[in-house]
């Protein structure tokens, strides 16, 4: 039986003396390559016979084992000192920076969506007219005759063209989408209709354009209340409130009888206007039941139908809403009011994520 | 309508505090606009009198006053130049708030000299634009007296906006009558005495055409004094901010604003024979009491003498047969004028009168001899003389409305129970007499309510008196969904497109649907789309396309120093005029600096690519699935003709335009940056509404993928796209992409030739491709781009 103390020490002298990958190799070649000591004391074992072979063959690979150990232990210390080193070679300046930027969406388009969020829930669809409109879709069959007082406080835009002798206008309000949309559906109607209006008017508050939306439901029995239920569920969820002080007034509109001008309550802490709560009071729109005289106008029978329609202005909810003071800035154009009111394109109103 | 609150109690019983009638005026619809208690605005300011008067030391438009005020004497300096020894004035003491501009006055040293207090003018006070001197009081006024007290100012005027179906509270006594409705007290009847008149009237009234004028009563006044009116009827006219201008015209003023019953006196002796009330004749003219010159126009109602045109009927009177402090016989109108025709001549002529405004809302017939016997009352009191009987010309119609109704209209409509008694206690404090047969209730409407014409304008009155505030909340959610969608396809495409396009660093702007003629030629047919009554010039047409305001708003921004620009809008642009001939459009523009220079970057400017990576992408995404997307260099004309293109999908329609904005446009719109726009025509995208949510199948390989490279030399003219598309076309099955990685152009390759290297990937769905399948396609595919390039391979 051969004694292998020799051996085990100068592994273990060879061992200490590691500096990189290389004397690892080395190493490797010396003890475990084709010709290394331990490899041709393997090959040894084949002339010894019997339990000397099976004790050395024992001791020897034991040995092996553990040069093999040596080895992986060693390589894996020697990995972990390089990738140190190379780390504190690698510093980058964190405080660098580029940025990504989105662009904004205005806030016409996002209240308007706000508002198709709230109503589609409620199970109103988005109907659409055109912009310039006839003078019967727009004053007409609204139960505003040619010569109602009212025409004239809606300072109309009119151009060249005619429909049925009568020049076309640009239309003063959304209403005529209702005209539109009954001629083309039978009740029960529930209806939303988003969009540009003009007036010929331009100073500190009024704009030549501006957006609407309007609101129609006919059925057999919607009601006064309805209209109360309606308007109150739409403001509380637009203005992101739950409590609402909301008055309703008489007011007169040719196509809605009753007609009422609805305000809610407010409060100013600084700058700031708190909806909802308070003492004073901002007109926010417009609502009353449908007059029989526009649903025969649009061949729906006025006593077996009925309902409400209301319409209010989009700058306004915007500016109530969003802390914008002046209606002019919505249409100039200046990207400095721009990316500070626009929203991210990313933030689609949501009734079960955020509205705004 | 303003009105006074002392003005009303005079038709109006009640124990109600003022701020409770505030509430309920805005309750029943004639809704408070503003309040002016006038007795807190002038409480500082008492009567004075100037005990002397000399030269300011150092101004020489300046005087020196000692004003004796009652408790005291003090010294003022004044800059009127009508202010006089002994003179009774206005004075307001240190600490009074001066009306016009909120001035405090504070005790100050004027040019060296102290002066307490100040004189003040009508103007300074708020009560009418004369400021040419300070107010010079009656001799009799007592010093110390509250100003107020004598011009009627210690009172509170209250303004409410009338909605035009509410004619009948253009008077003190409609808004009375319909607070006591409300429940706000009793209604108090004037006491008006009924002249008979002594002799008949020596003028007499025809009505030639009596449908634009329907009644004209007229009554003649003998030996009138037209004095200044007395101090109440001043006070009462100034109080709603009118001027008094002579007994006659005040009292008719006055007649007006406290019955909602407009009349006119005539100079009687300037009246040539009879009165004509008749349609004017194209060409006639007459000089208005504005003392403007009026053209008339056919149909138009004038009231006439036997010569000429003496005035507007129901709208303004004329300068010839107006009255004036020599004026001794008049003649007194009322008359009912048609609203229609009232509303249009007012309209053609731009005249805006009380008179006008009260007509073509529609006047209460039974008003036309009241009105009469209150202003002959008045007039006899303040002017003296003898009156005429009253000459009455046409018919006062009465107006007999009625509508019949229930209650269960009413409370369907209302959406809450209201009883038949209940109903017919409201209608009756209207003064709507009612009657019952069965359900049915039947109304008779009162003469001075012209608005009243249905069972919906009854629903009104019952919730108006009832109050608002009593209809209750009802729940609008539906059991079973109505409509199918909330959007269409349409609107979710716009709604997508908005997105997207700011989520590629867009700004979107909402510009308006006007523009600029001047600079549109280039954009469509400016004759078709002009409005005919513009806001501005530079507004007077709808907008051919988008870019022409937002190539402004660029121009505006770079004034404000931005350097970059990605900016949108999504709306609608207009063929013509005509309803629905306008199309939805999403215009894009990115110019300027794409990438700041950096630490990191070079800096960079936005291309025509990046406007065409923009458009392709999103049609990609409005457009999911297989499509074929082909460009072409037919641009319209503002586009650079050499740097645009069109961008056709499936062969069929053009779909958009990408491109640099053609020199000469840009310089119309002064921009020197290159410019670069997409216009995508979102009706035109061909519907790709989801048929099905399942997603096309996904056959996936296993098998290694392959790439290889190829570099043809080709013309310049030759579009690289063919490149593509010629290789791709080899094998549909094996080819997977072709990409174009590199582009180079030199002398070198030959005179206008280019080199153009591709990247191809293969894979099958069958085997591993062996050497030769790959030197096979590869030959094939460089056969294929050279005959249809007529290029050269490069090796």
């Amino acid at each position: 039986m051969k004694d292998f103390r020799e051996l085990e020490t100068e592994i273990k002298k060879a061992s200490d003396k590691f500096t990189d990958i290389e004397s690892i190799n080395e190493f490797r070649i010396k003890f475990l390559g084709k010709k290394g000591i331990i490899s041709l004391e393997m090959k040894e074992l084949a002339s010894l016979s019997g339990d000397e072979r099976k004790q050395n063959a024992e001791k020897l690979n034991k040995i092996k084992d553990s040069v093999l150990e040596i080895i992986a232990s060693k390589t894996e210390e020697l990995n972990s000192e390089e990738l140190e080193k190379k780390l504190n070679s690698e510093t980058l300046d964190i405080t660098l920076s580029t940025s990504k930027s989105y662009g904004t969406i205005h806030p016409i388009s996002q209240v308007i969506e706000e508002v198709i969020t709230i109503f589609g829930d409620l199970d109103f669809f988005v109907a659409e007219g055109p912009e310039v409109e006839t003078d019967y879709n727009n004053f007409t069959a609204l139960n505003t005759s040619e010569h109602h007082p009212a025409r004239q406080m809606h300072d109309t835009f009119y151009v060249e063209t005619e429909t049925d002798g009568m020049p076309n206008v640009l239309r003063t309000h959304t209403s005529p989408v209702q005209i539109r949309s009954m001629l083309k559906q039978k009740p029960p109607i529930r209806l939303i209709a988003p969009g540009k209006t003009f007036r010929c008017d331009n100073d500190q508050t009024h704009s030549p354009m501006f957006h609407q939306v309007e609101g129609l439901v006919i059925d057999q029995e919607s009601n006064m209340s309805h209209l109360k239920g309606c308007l109150e569920i739409f403001l509380k969820t637009f203005f992101e409130t739950d409590k609402l002080n909301m008055r309703f007034r008489p007011s007169h509109f040719p196509f809605t009888e009753p007609s009422a001008e609805v305000d809610i309550g407010y409060t100013k802490k600084g700058n700031q206007l708190i909806i909802g709560e308070g003492e004073d009071w901002l007109e926010i729109l417009g609502c009353g039941m449908v007059h029989p005289n526009v649903l025969e106008n649009v061949n729906i029978n006025s006593n077996e139908y009925q309902g409400y329609a209301f319409g209010m202005g989009i700058e306004r909810l915007a500016m109530l809403k969003y802390g914008i003071s002046d209606l002019r800035t919505f249409f100039d154009s200046d990207l400095r009011w721009n990316k500070h009111y626009g929203f991210s394109p990313l933030n689609i109103p949501s009734i079960i994520g955020d509205l705004s | 309508m303003k009105f006074s609150y002392s003005w009303l109690t005079e038709h109006l019983k009640t124990n109600a505090h003022f701020e409770e009638i505030e509430k309920k005026l805005t309750s029943i619809g004639l809704e408070v606009e503003d309040i002016q208690d006038t007795g807190k605005a002038y409480k500082d300011f008492i009567v004075g009198q100037v005990l002397e008067e000399k030269k300011h030391p150092n101004a020489d438009k300046l005087k020196l006053c000692k004003v004796d005020i009652g408790k005291e004497k003090v010294d003022v300096v004044c800059g009127a130049p009508n202010v006089e020894k002994g003179m009774k004035v206005v004075y307001a003491p240190v600490g009074s708030t001066i009306p016009v501009n909120q001035m405090k006055i504070k005790a100050a040293k004027i040019r060296g000299v102290e002066s307490y207090g100040m004189m003040c003018s009508e103007y300074e006070l708020g009560i009418s634009n004369e400021h040419d001197g300070i107010i010079r009081l009656e001799e009799k006024e007592t010093i110390g007296r509250p100003f107020s007290e004598i011009y009627g100012l210690n009172d509170i005027v209250i303004e409410i906006g009338i909605t035009p179906n509410r004619q009948d509270c253009l008077g003190v006594k409609g808004i009375a009558r319909d607070l006591a409705s409300a429940g706000m007290g009793e209604l108090l009847e004037r006491k008006i005495s009924k002249e008979k008149g002594s002799f008949k009237s020596p003028i007499k009234i025809e009505i030639q055409d009596n449908k634009i004028c329907s009644a004209f009563a007229g009554r003649y006044f003998k030996n009138v004094k037209n004095t200044e009116s007395p101090e109440w009827l001043k006070n009462k006219l100034k109080s709603i901010g009118l001027r008094p201008i002579s007994a006659l015209v005040d009292i008719t003023n006055f007649v007006m604003y406290d019955e909602n019953r407009p009349l006119h006196v005539y100079d009687a002796d300037k009246i040539n024979g009879k009165i004509i009330v008749r349609a004017a004749n194209d060409g006639e003219s007459f000089q208005a009491l504005d003392e403007k010159d009026y053209h008339l126009k056919n149909g138009m109602c004038v009231i006439a003498d036997e010569k000429k045109v003496l005035g507007l009927g129901g709208i303004m009177g004329g300068e010839s047969t107006g009255c004036s402090t020599e004026t001794k016989n008049v003649l007194l109108e009322s008359a009912l004028f048609d609203e229609i025709n009232t509303a249009k001549t007012g309209r053609n002529l731009s005249i805006l009168s009380d008179a006008r405004y009260r007509f073509e809302r529609g006047i209460d017939p039974n008003s036309t001899l009241k009105g009469i016997d209150l202003a002959t009352q008045l007039i006899l009191e303040i002017c003296g003389g003898e009156c005429s009987e009253v000459e009455l010309a046409g018919n006062i119609k009465e107006n007999k409305n009625e509508v019949s109704t229930s209650s269960s209209y009413i409370s369907r409509r209302l959406g809450f129970e209201v009883s038949d008694k209940e109903l017919i206690s409201i209608l009756s404090s209207l003064g709507i007499k009612t009657s019952q047969t069965g359900d049915v209730i039947k109304c008779s409407i009162p003469s001075w309510r012209q608005d009243i014409h249905g069972e919906a304008d009854i629903s009104e009155e019952v919730i108006r008196i009832k109050g608002y505030e009593n209809i209750p909340t009802s729940n609008i959610r539906l059991k079973t969904k109505i409509n199918k969608n909330i959007l269409n396809y349409a609107q979710k495409k716009l709604m997508k497109a908005r997105h997207f396009i700011a989520s590629i660093e867009y700004d979107e702007l909402v510009t308006f649907s006007f523009t600029d003629s001047k600079n549109c030629e280039v954009f469509g047919d400016i004759n078709k789309l002009k409005i005919v009554n513009p806001i501005s010039e530079e507004l007077d047409i709808l907008r051919p396309n988008l870019l022409p305001n937002l190539l402004q708003a660029i121009k505006k921004n770079k004034n404000r120093n931005f350097d970059s620009f990605s900016i949108f809008e999504i709306g609608s642009q207009y063929r013509s005029t005509s309803p629905e001939d306008q199309l939805n459009v999403a215009c894009g523009i990115k110019s300027g600096i794409k990438t700041e220079k950096s630490w990191k970057n070079m800096q960079t400017e936005f291309d025509i690519y990046d406007v065409k990576q923009d458009l392709t992408s999103l049609i990609d995404y409005l457009m999911p699935g297989n499509k074929k997307i082909s460009v072409s260099n037919d641009c319209p004309s503002w586009y650079h003709p050499g740097r645009s293109g069109s961008i056709k999908i499936n062969n069929s329609v053009i779909a958009g335009y990408f491109g640099e904005l053609h020199p000469r446009v840009a310089n119309q719109f002064k921009i020197k940056n290159k410019t670069n726009i997409f216009e995508l025509y979102l009706d035109e995208l061909p519907n790709t509404e989801k048929k099905t949510t399942n997603k096309p199948v996904l056959n996936l390989s296993d098998f290694q993928i392959v790439t290889r490279d190829f570099a043809f030399v080709i013309d310049k003219k030759v579009k690289s796209e063919e490149v593509v598309t010629s290789a791709f076309k080899v094998d549909k099955e094996l080819i997977r992409n072709v990409e174009i990685f590199d582009l180079f152009e030199d002398d070198s390759l030959g005179k206008d030739k280019k080199s153009i290297a591709i990247k191809v990937t293969l894979q099958s769905n069958e085997k591993t491709l062996a050497e030769n399948d790959i030197s096979e396609i590869s030959s094939k595919i460089i056969e294929s781009v050279e005959k249809s390039t007529s290029g050269t391979v490069r090796s």
